[in-house]
């Protein structure tokens, strides 16, 4: 155990350190002047620019040159000073707070709410491949599938908002806000986790295993819980692992929908506009909450099928 | 479908008791950021919802009117300009609002990025009650410019010890109670506001990047009052029984930047050729849904002294477009394309989402021009692009979206668009003397008559010589919740009045 | 070599279901649409009408018109030639490698595997969008640079699922048995591995296009990769999408196109109850 968390850590440190170098990296090499996005992001279209940006350029100490530049954040990152946005002044730390902090409310609600749905599903459809339910569950995550994040949320707030009035259709700060931007992540992540269950059921239900424990007369439920569910689960659980580092940016679209503060949000806005500190601190956390969730996978793998405890 | 169920049931039970305790609260949503809290980062957020004041305040027709100082006037020689603080008005933090901390905002305005760097100024001092500035030559639009946001008078606690401002302590009607950096922004009214008490005394405002997502807020009831709405959803708006949508023409117009050393747009006749293909009636029209807004001229009616009713408008005319290319030597090519000596009339068109419906307008322009042989590359990219290859002299044409009223008198944008060399968002590869001697007559005339002229010359110079060739003028739409009255459209948005709004009973 | 990983269970005679047929024909049926249609739509899909902002479906438009008053049905099918193609090289290029590195992975093991898991984690540490938002950063107005940065974070998606799933079965005793036995691994691979990770990689794969079209529309929602006026799936969704309430059923057009073929790609990809 303890040198499972040892290697964890290393990975943290390394991840931390990757990453930050290569957001670094590229964005130095990105063509345009870095000067006059910053003046951009922080004046707005209607400013003059130019003359902003040469200012810009001497506060900020931009032509320094780049390796000052690294070490200088290498040095505050071990202060855990993660420094100032370029383009609002904040402290990264702070910005990281609210916009990370929403984000994750955000993912796990839909996580939760996505296990709800998805693995039910396509347990029910993988009981009985081809069946109707399966045929209705296929259909029903091939639609959710093919429909942009953005267009779900516009549907999902035409009929909760405007047809029966329950939610508000942006906004944040309570659960009532949170409900509809997570339902809209959970069903897009169901339509997959549904499918990767079903299948997994599938296979299940054909093994030996199974089958004899079907034959023994046990009853179905106490079958499916004791011998399927587990089995099925492996697949499910290290696809979780996948979608929840993916939601925490692939939340981009359906943030701004809704209006809801978050990490995505902040991501492109901080790449367009150059705010490199921003990138950097908002990469890192994200790395680190990678490396955590992959460890928690990799647990839960582990308790799932003791046979790949070995390997660890 | 248990779940569902639950969902459901706990989701009415909560949504009533909370729109319960929301009950009293004016609610605001609009689509701007809130990114950081420096005034000319963001000031006109917390001058459109009244939590920080300027010295001068403008009208809805762009009449200056008096906001922290109560008067003002200019010397003889045209150099000392005296503005004089009225004394009731109080900060937020129960100080004063004094002549010296009104001088200290503008004198940190100065030193940044705002407008007032654009003024002649060689001194901000007080005296007594007075704020007074020095020019190093007259200019008449001195007050215009006190207008501007940037120039927001902050308590002196509002500073850090570096002079970075911390945080918005203003002497407005409203407030700030929390703010949330970006989306959210709540405030409360002040005590003892030198205009009265607000109607309602609680405001939070949530900025909606989405024009959908804002409609959608105001059509569910979740927000009182809504700026800025998309062309599209007006009509639908107007029929809901619960809205109601006002309108206004803002001084704001969409115009084709040109690079006029271009070989492409070198001619005049080139220019005019270009200006003769766009169907400004049917971007309005299709795109835009308001058929006011097309700009037959740079300035829309609203801004008086500057839109000249005479003037022969622009139209499309193909057949003209086609005869004054042939003119400037552009003959079709083999693939259909124009093309002279060798050179096809293929160009970028550079423009930016910042304002939803200028990739729409660009898409539609890029077709427009196909028709007479040109071929247009269209390139949706940053905002700072423009000025940017504005400078490295790499811009082709530019769809941009051009304010005239960041100061409320259109003579600040001109100044700066026409001045020699060119400027970002103004003319580029193009000068010409006449303009900018009248231009800079202009500023430093104050007496409407004699302006009057000079205006309708400037006016019928840019109309005739096209170094910068207007699309259409834009609108702001907004849609207040029939639960509440007294909601006036600003096209200057300077405030948007809020303290005068109540509920209707 | 993909499509023999994607579904080995077509090369071996095996019942034909009817599902799979139906599946076949929706996919061939695309097809023809993407490859053929550009050609016989004589339409121009870049030309606006204004006069004919937002035609119905069935009148003088077939498919109706968009807000500019162009054809879609000239639009989708061109659309659907570009944005299924891209979709289909993303795809391959992020499964082949995905796949073959996950099982190289598992079989291995070793200092590979802890290199290859290395490297997956700092892919995907960093996050994906950063990676396409940069790539575009060097070739703004491409739809190259989009597909292969979504590729470039979409292959770890293959590999973890083909590694965890292949670990678990080479473990089973019986694999163990036979790997004693002396079957050669490509036995082993061929009638225990290829079989049970195939319909998972098959899921997934169907499920990879259709995530690069919608990715690429997600972008297109925030103004990265727009290129008017060329007709991409993804991106006419965000075009159409403000006339949602006027013209519901044209904003849903392209989506129904990325449905059918997802849909087309599930029913050939499912597992047989056999």
């Amino acid at each position: 155990m303890r040198q499972f968390l040892l290697a964890r850590l290393a990975q943290a440190g390394i991840v931390a350190l990757v990453v930050g170098a290569l957001c670094f990296a590229l964005m130095r090499v990105l063509p345009g002047d870095a000067a006059m996005r910053i003046a951009a992001g922080r004046y707005g279209p209607d400013a003059r620019i130019a003359e902003a940006a040469d200012k810009v350029r001497l506060e900020l100490g931009l032509d320094r040159a780049w390796p000052v530049q690294f070490l200088d954040w290498l040095a505050s990152l071990v202060q855990f000073d993660l420094g100032h946005s370029l383009v609002t002044g904040a402290p990264v730390v702070d910005e990281l707070k609210v916009q990370l902090g929403a984000s994750v409310w955000l993912a796990a609600a839909a996580i939760m709410l996505s296990l709800l749905i998805g693995p039910t599903i396509g347990v029910f459809c993988g009981l009985k491949p081809n069946g109707w339910t399966d045929r209705l569950g296929l259909a029903g995550s091939v639609i959710l599938r093919s429909l942009p994040p953005f267009v779900l949320g516009l549907i999902l707030m035409l009929v909760f908002a405007i047809w029966l009035g329950w939610l508000p259709p942006a906004g944040f700060g309570t659960w009532r806000d949170l409900a509809l931007p997570a339902l809209t992540l959970a069903l897009g992540l169901a339509a997959v986790s549904s499918r990767v269950t079903r299948d997994a059921i599938a296979t299940v239900v054909k093994a030996p295993y199974f089958v004899f424990a079907r034959h023994k007369g046990l009853p179905e439920a106490a079958v499916v819980w004791r011998h399927g569910l587990r089995n099925a689960a492996i697949p499910v659980v290290s696809y979780l692992g996948l979608q929840a580092i993916y939601l925490v940016e692939g939340v981009v679209v359906v943030e701004s929908i809704f209006a809801y503060p978050g990490i995505g949000h902040a991501l492109v806005h901080a790449i367009v506009e150059r705010d490199i500190p921003m990138v950097q601190g908002t990469a890192l956390a994200m790395g680190l909450i990678f490396v955590a969730v992959t460890a928690a996978v990799e647990a839960a793998s582990a308790w799932l099928d003791p046979r790949l405890r070995r390997t660890q | 479908m248990r779940v569902a169920l639950f969902v459901a049931c706990v989701a009415i039970a909560l949504s009533t008791l909370s729109s319960m305790a929301q009950e009293r609260m004016l609610r605001v949503a609009g689509p701007w950021e809130i990114a950081g809290v420096d005034p000319a980062q963001s000031g006109y957020v917390f001058s459109r919802l009244q939590v920080a004041e300027t010295l001068v305040s403008a009208n809805a027709t762009g009449k200056l009117m008096p906001g922290l100082a109560q008067k003002w006037s200019v010397s003889d020689d045209g150099l000392t300009w005296r503005f004089t603080i009225r004394t009731d008005a109080i900060f937020h933090d129960a100080t004063p609002v004094t002549a010296d901390a009104a001088a200290a905002s503008l004198k940190r305005a100065h030193a940044g990025v705002g407008v007032l760097t654009q003024l002649p100024i060689s001194e901000i001092a007080s005296d007594g009650q007075d704020v007074v500035i020095r020019l190093k030559k007259p200019f008449a639009a001195v007050p215009a410019y006190l207008v501007n946001f940037s120039t927001i008078v902050l308590a002196p606690a509002s500073y850090d010890a570096s002079g970075k401002v911390t945080r918005i302590i203003g002497s407005g009607p409203y407030q700030v109670k929390s703010l949330t950096p970006p989306l959210k922004l709540e405030l409360k009214g002040a005590d003892n506001w030198w205009g009265g008490e607000p109607g309602i005394s609680e405001v939070s405002y949530l900025a909606v990047g989405q024009g959908e997502t804002r409609a959608l807020m105001a059509e569910s009831g979740e927000a009182d009052l809504v700026f800025s709405m998309l062309p599209v959803s007006v009509e639908r708006l107007k029929r809901n029984p619960k809205l109601d949508v006002h309108i206004a023409t803002i001084p704001r117009t969409r115009i084709i930047k040109l690079n006029a050393a271009a070989p492409f747009f070198d001619d005049v006749k080139e220019r005019q050729a270009i200006s003769y293909t766009i169907d400004r009636a049917g971007i309005t029209k299709v795109i835009l849904r308001n058929a006011d807004l097309n700009a037959t001229q740079l300035f829309p009616p609203a801004l008086a002294g500057w839109h000249v009713a005479d003037l022969k408008p622009l139209t499309r005319d193909v057949d003209a477009a086609k005869r004054l290319l042939a003119e400037a030597g552009w003959t079709p090519g083999p693939d259909g394309i124009l093309q002279q000596g060798g050179k096809r009339f293929s160009v970028t068109l550079l423009t930016y989402a910042s304002w939803p419906e200028l990739p729409p307008i660009a898409t539609a322009l890029q077709a427009q021009l196909r028709e007479v042989g040109i071929d247009v590359k269209v390139s949706v990219g940053n905002s700072s692009e423009i000025p940017s290859r504005h400078q490295d002299g790499t811009l082709e044409m530019g769809l941009i979206s051009r304010l005239y009223s960041i100061v409320p008198d259109p003579i600040g944008t001109l100044l700066e668009d026409y001045r020699p060399g060119g400027s970002d968002w103004g003319a580029m590869g193009w000068s010409n003397d006449e303009l900018q001697t009248l231009v800079e007559k202009l500023a430093a005339t104050s007496d409407p008559r004699e302006r009057a002229a000079l205006q309708k010359r400037a006016v019928e110079m840019l109309q005739e010589e096209l170094p910068s060739i207007p699309v259409t003028w834009s609108e702001l739409a907004i849609v207040a919740n029939k639960r509440i009255t007294g909601v006036q459209v600003d096209p200057f948005e300077v405030n948007y009045g809020l303290a005068s709004v109540r509920w209707a009973e | 070599m993909s499509t023999e990983i994607a579904s080995p269970s077509l090369l071996r005679p095996s019942p034909v279901s009817v599902t799979r047929v139906i599946g076949a024909a929706l996919l061939l049926a695309l097809a023809a649409f993407a490859v053929l249609g550009p050609w016989l739509v004589q339409a121009d899909p870049a030309k606006q009408d204004f006069s004919a902002s937002l035609a119905p479906i069935g009148g003088e438009y077939l498919l109706g018109a968009d807000h500019y008053g162009r054809s879609l049905l000239a639009r989708l099918a061109h659309g659907a030639r570009l944005s299924f193609g891209m979709a289909f090289l993303t795809m391959l290029t992020a499964a082949i490698p995905g796949v073959l590195l996950g099982l190289a992975a598992a079989w291995r093991g070793g200092w590979l595997e802890w290199t290859l898991e290395l490297l997956a984690n700092i892919v995907l540490a960093l996050p994906g969008l950063m990676l396409v938002l940069l790539l575009l950063a060097f070739a703004p107005g491409n739809f190259g640079p989009l597909y292969f940065g979504l590729a470039l974070t979409l292959w770890v998606e293959f590999y973890r699922i083909t590694r965890t799933t292949t670990a678990t079965i080479l473990k089973q005793p019986h694999i163990e048995a036979a790997k004693l036995l002396g079957f050669g691994s490509g036995y082993i691979l061929r009638s225990y591995v290829l079989p049970s990770i195939a319909p998972l990689i098959a899921t997934l794969a169907a499920f990879a296009m259709a995530t690069a079209i919608i990715a690429i529309s997600t972008l297109s929602a925030i103004s990265v990769g727009l290129q008017p006026p060329t007709p991409e799936l993804g991106s006419m969704i965000v075009e159409l999408l403000p006339y949602y309430a006027e013209a519901p059923v044209h904003v849903l057009l392209p989506p129904i196109l990325i449905f059918l073929l997802v849909l087309g790609l599930q029913l050939i990809a499912q597992k047989d109850s056999r």
